[in-house]
């Protein structure tokens, strides 16, 4: 019934369920019963008295124990063990030198890890211990794998390998953490704090979450190390033509004083600007900003870099670079009008409602020809500004639209041919007609005639036609994003012939072979086909529109008398831009590059997206993306292919790529699909790099280090030295072996009392007392 | 260097004549004459002046064919910008005229509305503005700002006149940012108004002659305003204006 003796702890227990007023009762009862007792033997001798009244209150007692059932609860238990990881850092940086001479940090490291003593099986009483590796993950690792890691994780991120310890361990008990690293934490805690900082609140509240004490082995110190690094790069993912960029560069310099450093922006492996810093005595940081304005749309590489000096720890780090996209903010558009009419109005007020539009007028009001009875002053008239405008200012427009307007008067020949190389050069031009346009504007034989994607005719014969006409649309034109006003063929045509009638149109003769005729007349004719209205073509890098009618507007107003909406012509005239300029929504072969930059021997995600003419997805088409590449030391020079990946799009004219950068470098590549209209290529660059923030810092941060242990109540010492861990003793036990024994529940307590009721009753009848 | 580019750009077009064709004359420029159910052309030939005094001073080509037009006449949507002439109270138009000229100026037409009363808020603008609440229930009439490009949109006016000076506002109801209706008190039209043997027919009060040409040129900034809407608007122009507006000034 006793149990054997294999337990070491016990609890008195109750399992009586009194609750404590019953408890205060009964004691209040007993009371007045022993007083009444006392009271009622008074006549005895006080040793009979006392006698008497102590059996009474045993007899009492014992049946209140009774009452209380009193039982021991005996209990084997063992501590339980609680876990201390150890956390080695195996980046880049711990390969580097410690304090300057040829033991490496990893040397140290290792070193270090010996010293701890680590109980064999990485167990002792207390503790479990894990060994684990962190840089841009955390991995469990034996001793013996500690010896042959490679150190060349590319980040060292300790911020989220402490961050992670509540999770990995949230159903046992932390008693603490070992950390072995120089300190160079790429995460959180050490992006926020500079050298010989105060931790901030957010770090101290990462700390505090590990929920045990963080003890350091600081490996390396920066004392006699010299760097200089491109710490940090702030730079914007995407920048707007023609609008100031700003690139704030941190560099750090150790070791050095008095030097002038040269410091450098290239684009596309060419100088951009320059910078002097002048290193001082006890400062290491020092913060550059660049301007600049791209004037060029797409992608560039960008380096900011540093001459590399003599004994520096590391020269990788003396270069950084990122790669910008530019786009446009608005389209900028110059349109420029030899007379004011109804077709110039319409045509002005929608580009200048729309917000994308950057919209730059020139009216011509009035010529030599007027006559005025106004002093100048009394006039709002201003000089046509042709040399600022087609010489200085040409190439900051995306778009020039002539409607109606005649170079002759304004001494303008001499722009014509600047004019012509900006649209071959990747500007867009369109003609719109009126009395003052194509033939009538003297355009023929001209530069810009070599532009236009219809041929003129000379101004001897017809160049004008007034009857009403209502264009038709040829084939092209059905599918065309510049005429395409209703998604289906059949009720794009529809649409155009319940378009309101054109009053007259220019004459011109046949379209030029590269030309695309979207819209006809229906019935004057040249070169033995319907004479082209609509008309559009791409001429080297640029992109032509020629519109031999001036009542477009039409579409617009008159429409709204016939009960329907400006709809029609908003959309022929947005897309109309929208294809000027090439809008990238609107290329049939598009490639799409999920992330600018990769690390060396990573993969980039390519997407090529691929659509019909009428711009509805184009499935199961084959087609081949050409990559090359450069050396990062040399942008400027043709990148050397690569290979060939093959592609075929899937069911939404999508195929995935994952092209390989085994090495550092900027990496073009090309998607190129052959189809009826001829072959489609698109073009677009990643780069493959480093990641800088590994090698940004790449001294040692043993104040990073002592700082989170301090915050922690860990210790910490430098490596070389033995470290007393701090670590939490075990708070919990396991119970092995339990019993539960009732104290009153037994014959010797049952006895007890029997023989002391007899004892009392038996003195008390002696003692003459009832 | 911007004086002598524009010298020589005036020069070069001495010497050079375009040639004289129209993409048809029905798009030549020509403004409407409002007719409704009352006195609706009190200055018969006022508006071929102004279209002439228009060709003869600015770029605009001009058709001076007589455009009298109802609400519902199809042409009205040949000629986005409309007179709305009388001098005197007149019947409401009906809901269908109504909702044309509502859809009219919504879709980018203009309306000026010239009163020939010689008063401020006369009988006929009392029915006009009947009328415009009906068009514009939400909309309403404020002053035309001093500033507003209707002051130079060709030349640089300080006041609004016509052949009286009743008023030295214009006043507007606006579309966005276009003022798509323009009200004057000032009988622009009387100021405009010749015979066919070039008599002015209307003497011009308190200014005489000098008077006449500051309507012509309000009138001249009008036609200019339905053509290019907010052009002198544009920042390329405003050095240019404020420089002769304080030279003025001074």
């Amino acid at each position: 019934m006793w149990p054997d003796f294999d337990y070491n702890s016990g609890d008195l227990l109750w399992l009586g369920n009194w609750g404590l007023g019953w408890i205060v009762a009964v004691a209040i009862l007993g009371a007045v019963i022993l007083g009444l007792s006392a009271y009622d033997l008074q006549p005895l001798r006080p040793t009979r008295r006392y006698t008497l009244l102590g059996l009474r209150a045993m007899v009492f007692a014992l049946a209140v124990m009774m009452l209380l059932e009193p039982a021991v609860d005996l209990k084997n238990v063992t501590k339980v063990k609680n876990h201390v990881p150890v956390l080695v850092d195996i980046s880049r940086s711990m390969s580097l030198t410690a304090s300057g001479d040829d033991t490496t940090r990893r040397d140290l490291a290792l070193d270090a890890v010996k010293r701890l003593n680590l109980p064999k099986g990485l167990t002792d009483e207390d503790h479990f211990y894990h060994l684990l590796t962190f840089g841009n993950g955390v991995e469990e690792i034996s001793p013996e794998g500690l010896d042959v890691v490679a150190f060349n994780a590319p980040t060292s991120d300790l911020t989220a390998a402490l961050s992670g310890l509540a999770q990995r361990y949230k159903t046992v008990e932390l008693g603490g953490v070992i950390v072995v690293s120089d300190g160079t934490d790429t995460g959180g805690i050490g992006g926020r704090t500079r050298r010989d900082e105060e931790l901030d609140t957010s770090s101290l509240g990462i700390l505090a979450n590990v929920g045990a004490p963080v003890n350091a082995i600081r490996v390396g110190t920066p004392d006699s190390l010299r760097d200089l690094a491109i710490k940090r790069v702030k730079h914007d993912d995407f920048a707007f033509v023609r609008n100031r960029v700003a690139v704030d560069v941190e560099v750090q310099a150790i070791g050095f004083d008095g030097e002038v450093l040269q410091l450098t922006l290239e684009r596309g492996g060419k100088p951009l600007q320059t910078r002097q810093i002048t290193v001082e005595p006890g400062k290491t940081r020092y913060d550059v900003s660049f301007e600049f304005v791209p004037q060029q749309l797409g992608r560039e590489v960008y380096a900011v870099k540093i001459p590399v000096m003599d004994q520096e720890v590391l020269a990788s780090n003396n270069a950084s670079y990122f790669v910008q996209k530019v786009i446009r903010d608005k389209i900028r558009v110059l349109q420029v009008v030899g007379r004011p009419t109804w077709d110039v109005r319409f045509l002005r007020q929608l580009l200048k409602r729309n917000p994308n539009i950057d919209l730059i007028s020139f009216f011509i009001l009035r010529t030599n020809e007027n006559l005025l009875n106004a002093r100048n002053d009394e006039l709002s008239l201003i000089p046509f500004p042709t040399d600022e405008l087609f010489s200085e200012q040409l190439g900051s427009f995306d778009l020039v639209v002539f409607q109606n307007f005649n170079f002759g008067p304004y001494a303008m020949r001499q722009y014509l041919p600047d004019i012509a190389n900006f649209v071959r050069q990747g500007g867009g031009f369109v003609m719109v007609g009126g009395e003052l346009s194509f033939a009538d504007g003297g355009y023929a034989g001209s530069p810009i005639e070599s532009i236009l994607p219809v041929k003129l005719p000379s101004t001897t014969g017809r160049t004008v036609d007034l009857s009403e006409f209502r264009p038709e649309l040829t084939d092209a034109g059905t599918r065309h994003p510049i005429s395409q006003l209703a998604f289906d063929p059949a009720s794009n045509r529809e649409i155009w012939e319940s378009l309101p009638l054109q009053h007259g149109t220019n004459v011109v003769l046949e379209a030029k072979p590269w030309a695309n005729v979207l819209a006809t007349h229906p019935r004057l004719t040249a070169g033995g086909r319907p004479m082209p209205v609509i008309t559009v073509g791409e001429i080297d890098e640029g992109r032509v529109m020629a519109l031999t009618t001036d009542s477009s507007w039409r579409w617009s107003f008159e429409r709204a008398g016939d009960g329907g909406t400006a709809r029609e012509y908003q959309m022929f005239w947005n897309n109309t831009m929208r294809w000027l300029i090439k809008d990238p929504e609107l290329k049939l072969l598009r490639i799409e590059i999920e992330q600018d930059v990769v690390g060396p021997g990573e993969s980039a995600k390519v997407t090529v997206r691929l659509q019909n003419p009428d711009y509805t997805p184009a499935p199961d088409v084959r087609g081949v993306l050409t990559v090359a590449r450069k050396d990062l030391d040399k942008l400027t020079d043709a990148a050397k292919p690569t290979g060939n990946i093959p592609f075929q799009t899937d069911a939404r004219g999508v195929a995935q790529i994952a092209v390989d950068a085994a090495l550092p470098g900027v990496y073009e590549i090309s998607a190129e699909v052959d189809r009826d209209t001829g072959k489609l290529v698109d073009r677009d660059l990643f780069l493959a790099a480093d990641n800088a923030s590994e090698f940004a810092d790449i001294l040692p941060r043993p104040d990073l280090l002592q700082s989170i242990a301090k915050a922690t109540q860990g210790a910490s010492v430098a490596a070389g030295t033995s470290l007393t861990p701090e670590l939490r003793a075990p708070q919990s036990v396991q119970v092995n072996k339990r019993v539960v024994i009732q104290l009153w529940d037994n014959v010797v307590v049952f006895l007890l009392t029997l023989a002391l009721l007899l004892v009392e009753w038996t003195l008390r009848r002696r003692w003459g007392r009832l | 260097m911007q004086r002598r580019i524009f010298l020589k750009s005036l020069g070069a077009s001495l010497l050079w004549t375009p040639t004289a064709f129209a993409l048809g004359d029905d798009d030549r420029f020509n403004v409407g004459l409002l007719k409704y159910e009352g006195n609706y052309n009190p200055r018969p030939t006022a508006i071929r002046r102004l279209l002439l005094e228009t060709e003869k001073v600015t770029n605009i080509r001009v058709n001076t064919d007589d455009l009298v037009l109802t609400l519902d006449n199809k042409k009205i949507w040949d000629n986005p910008m409309l007179i709305w002439a009388g001098d005197r109270k007149f019947a409401p138009l009906s809901d269908g005229d109504i909702a044309a000229l509502r859809r009219y100026l919504q879709a980018g037409g203009m309306l000026v509305v010239d009163s020939n009363e010689g008063l401020e808020d006369g009988l006929f603008l009392q029915s006009v503005k009947r009328d415009l609440a009906r068009v514009f229930p939400d909309k309403k009439l404020a002053r035309i700002p001093r500033d507003h490009v209707l002051y130079k949109s060709f030349y640089l006016i300080d006041t609004p006149q016509g052949r009286l000076g009743v008023s030295d506002n214009l006043t507007g109801i606006w579309d966005e940012e276009r003022v798509s209706v323009i009200i004057s008190p000032n009988d622009m039209l009387g100021a405009w108004a010749r015979d066919n043997f070039g008599n002015w027919l209307y003497e011009c009060s308190p200014g005489g002659e000098r008077q006449r040409d500051f309507a012509f040129r309000l009138g001249v900034n009008l036609v200019m305003y339905a053509v290019c809407i907010n052009y002198k608007a544009d920042q390329v122009h405003i050095p240019f204006i404020l420089g002769r507006r304080k030279w003025k000034v001074d």
